[in-house]
Order: C-alpha cells, then sequence, then structure tokens
C-alpha cells in the first residue's frame, strides 16, 4: 500500500472539513459558533468507541488463530483508543464548561467516556508487565473480551443513576434526524474524516511491525 | 487406582477444601483482610468522630472498604500457588473449569466472612439505621459474589505479571464498576429507608461474568 500517497490525501481532505466546519456551519441557537466543537467531538468520541469494538473483535480473532498480527492490532488500537478518548474527553470537558458552566459533573456520557479511559488504560497498563510475547497476546484478548462484556451492563446502568444535560445524539431514541442538512453533511465528513485517520494509522503500523519482522527472518 | 483426573464436582469440593485447611493453618488472608478493614473504617470514623454519615456517602463508604479490602486479599489465591510451586500439580489434577469454580467459591467464602466482620462495625462506628436486613443481606451477597467472580479470573491473570498487586487493583476495578456503581446505587436505597432496586441486574450481571469467566480461564490456565 501506498501510505504517503493515502496520507497526502487524508490531509487535504483534513484541511477541507476544517473549512467547511468554519464556513459553512451556521451558528446553532443557545450554543451560537460553540456548536463547531461538537464536529471535533463527536468524531473523536465516535473512534475512541470504534477502537474499542475493533480491539475486542481482533482479540478474539487472536484466542482463535494464535497470529500474532491480531494481537498486534488489538493493541494498537487500544493505544489510539486511549488517545482519542482523552480527545474527546478534553473537548468534551471544554464543550461543557462554556456551555452547562463546569468541566466535569459526572453527566452519563461522560461517567461513559471515562469509564473506557479507565478500561484502555487498564488494557494498556496489563500489557507491559508481561514478558512472553504469546503469553502477553492471551491475558491481553481474555481481558479486552472481559471489558468488553461490561459494556452492555454499563449501558444500562449509568443513565438510571445520573441526570443528563448532554444534547440528543444526532440520531434521538425516535430514530429521527434533526439537523440541519449542510451541518449533516459537514459532521459525516467529519466522522469518515476521522475514522479514516484511525484505519490509517492502524494499517500503517501493522504493515511497518510485519514488514520489519520479514526482513529479520530473512 | 484412582483416575488423575477425578470427577467435577469432586475436584472442586476438593480444591474449596484444600484452600480452606491451609487458611485455617496459616490465618494469611484473613487476618490481613479483617486488619485492612479495620484500618480503613476507623481511620475515617477516627478523624469525623460523632458526624452521621448521608446515606450516599455511607454506601460509597461501605463498598470502597469491601472493593478495597477484596484487592488487597483475593490476589493471592493463585499467587500462593505459584510461589509454593503447585501451580502444576493443580493443572495435572483437574480442569480449568473445576480449578476456577473451586477458587471462586473460597474467594466468595473469605468475602463474605469479612462482611460478616465489616458490617457490625460499620453500624457501629457511623450509626447506621437499616431497616431492611434482608434487603440489604441480599445485596451484599450479590456484590461480593461479583467480585469474587472477577477478582478470581484476574487473580490467574496477574501471576504472570511483575507488580502482581497493584496491576490486580488497576485491572479488576473497570470491570467491576457496572456492579460497584448498582450496589452502591441500591445500598443508599436501603440505608434511606427505600426499597432497594437493581437487585435483578447484579444477578444478571454476576451470571455473565461467571460464564465469563468459565469461557475464559482455560485461555490462561493451559499454555
Amino acid at each position: 500500500m501506498n501510505f504517503k500517497l493515502i496520507g497526502l490525501i487524508l490531509i487535504t481532505f483534513t484541511i477541507f472539513v476544517v473549512y467547511a466546519i468554519f464556513a459553512f456551519v451556521p451558528p446553532v441557537e443557545g450554543l451560537g459558533y460553540l456548536v463547531r466543537i461538537a464536529f471535533f467531538h463527536i468524531p473523536v468520541a465516535w473512534v475512541s468507541v470504534l477502537a474499542f469494538l475493533v480491539s475486542a473483535i481482533t482479540a478474539a480473532q487472536y484466542l482463535k488463530t494464535r497470529n500474532l498480527k491480531y494481537d498486534h492490532l488489538s493493541a494498537y488500537s487500544a493505544k489510539l483508543g486511549l488517545i482519542f478518548c482523552l480527545l474527546a474527553v478534553v473537548s468534551g470537558a471544554i464543550f461543557a464548561k462554556l456551555t452547562w458552566g463546569a468541566y466535569w459533573n459526572w453527566d452519563p456520557r461522560q461517567t461513559t467516556i471515562f469509564i473506557l479511559c479507565l478500561i484502555y488504560g487498564a488494557y494498556l497498563s496489563l500489557r507491559p508487565t508481561i514478558e512472553d510475547e504469546d503469553r502477553r497476546a492471551t491475558i491481553a484478548a481474555v481481558y479486552a473480551l472481559m471489558s468488553f462484556l461490561t459494556v452492555p451492563f454499563l449501558v444500562f446502568v449509568i443513565p438510571r443513576m445520573y441526570f443528563s444535560l448532554h444534547p440528543e445524539p444526532v440520531l434521538n431514541s425516535a430514530g429521527r434526524l434533526d439537523m440541519d442538512t449542510v451541518m449533516l453533511y459537514v459532521l459525516l465528513a467529519a466522522v469518515s474524516l476521522c475514522s479514516s485517520i484511525y484505519c490509517y494509522l492502524l494499517a500503517h503500523s501493522v504493515s511497518k511491525k510485519f514488514t520489519c519482522t520479514k526482513e529479520m527472518k530473512t | 487406582m484412582q483416575t488423575l483426573k477425578s470427577n467435577f464436582s469432586t475436584s472442586i469440593w476438593a480444591i474449596f477444601r484444600k484452600d480452606l485447611l491451609c487458611e485455617f493453618r496459616s490465618s494469611y488472608s484473613i487476618a490481613t483482610l479483617i486488619m485492612f478493614a479495620l484500618t480503613a473504617l476507623s481511620s475515617v470514623s477516627m478523624t469525623n468522630p460523632g458526624v452521621a454519615l448521608s446515606p450516599d456517602f455511607a454506601a460509597s463508604l461501605l463498598w470502597v472498604v469491601l472493593f478495597f479490602c477484596a484487592m488487597a486479599g483475593l490476589s493471592r489465591v493463585f499467587v500462593n500457588e505459584q510461589e509454593s510451586g503447585t501451580l502444576i500439580g493443580l493443572r495435572m489434577y483437574a480442569s480449568g473449569q473445576a480449578v476456577f469454580i473451586g477458587k471462586f467459591l473460597f474467594n466468595l467464602l473469605l468475602l463474605l466472612f469479612l462482611s460478616c466482620f465489616v458490617i457490625p462495625l460499620f453500624v457501629l462506628f457511623f450509626n447506621i439505621d437499616i431497616n431492611d436486613w434482608l434487603a440489604f443481606i441480599k445485596i451484599l451477597i450479590l456484590g461480593c459474589t461479583g467480585i469474587a467472580a472477577v477478582s478470581t479470573l484476574m487473580a490467574a491473570i496477574v501471576i504472570y505479571t511483575h507488580g502482581k498487586q497493584a496491576i490486580f487493583t488497576v485491572i479488576t476495578f473497570p470491570i467491576l464498576l457496572p456492579q460497584f456503581l448498582c450496589a452502591v446505587n441500591s445500598t443508599v436505597k436501603v440505608f434511606s429507608g427505600l426499597a432497594p432496586e437493581g437487585l435483578l441486574f447484579m444477578f444478571g450481571y454476576n451470571l455473565a461474568v461467571l460464564a465469563a469467566g468459565l469461557l475464559l480461564f482455560d485461555y490462561i490456565w493451559h499454555d
């Protein structure tokens, strides 16, 4: 794969999306231009969840096939996930300060993303404590699956415990889209951009890692 | 001659009894656990003499103490075996599932025993009024089951790591969180004299964690 070319395309895409956010998105009633933060916050939060899902799926794949490539995918996905997760937390906290008046108030969404951070942190601090490569891969995979199991429970328990101020997600509970069409397109572009950056970094690291091992073997 | 792999329930019982017997002889875990609980509870009570705790704070204090006691004591079940060099024997003797259940039952018993010590102290120190004891005990049992199940699996994980004790707490907490939040929430309800909720949720969580533990344990146990 030609990573340089894809990287260039992604950079162009990023410039285009950033321009679109500043040029086309109208101020929203009650939020004004602060709504721009959402175009960073939503994609980043989405990717942090996506990375978690990928990490769990590849962990299961590893246990099935014992191919170290899946372990690397799972670990790197978790690493990226943690970075995106922290970005989501920070951008969310800034947005919260500007609109609700406090950086942190244990809103259900904040709690959820915080727990996601905790899980990523625990997973990533578990890995370096195990020396043997195969064993590390197996144990990390078991842990990733185990932490994935708790997610449905969290989704059930958290909204019942805390009161929420968070704006409705784009797709609200009635399954209806309520957003301006321009905003929606820009948001979709931002989400796909963020997801492609994630996929790009993941693919890049895997190819780098595995061409290195091939070279070492020959 | 008896076969090497004895049947499932016998091996669970044997492992459980063996751990209990070792504990009786050395009283290694339980002494530490009780002193840990006493230290934690008394340090809060000592520094706030005569202060009436709100139900919210009391409930979270109770669960924080129980959780950290569990973290201090329950990681030992497999580390002990490793230090005395009996892991291989255990692997040969029984299937992974039997080991998991046996160790889980031992951890559960340890925690329940600890609760029998913590609860009276807690009520004494903080003047808590509990009207609905039955509901409270149900919450305790469900909560302890969850903690024991997750800790057993994580205890098997930490035998391969450096810095066993520290990493044990770090990796157990996120997985226990749903249970922890729900347990605190329903304990608050009991302390404020309301009907508890979320018992079914805790039961479901315990079942899921136990099932996942049984499935995943083999991957850790056998190389």
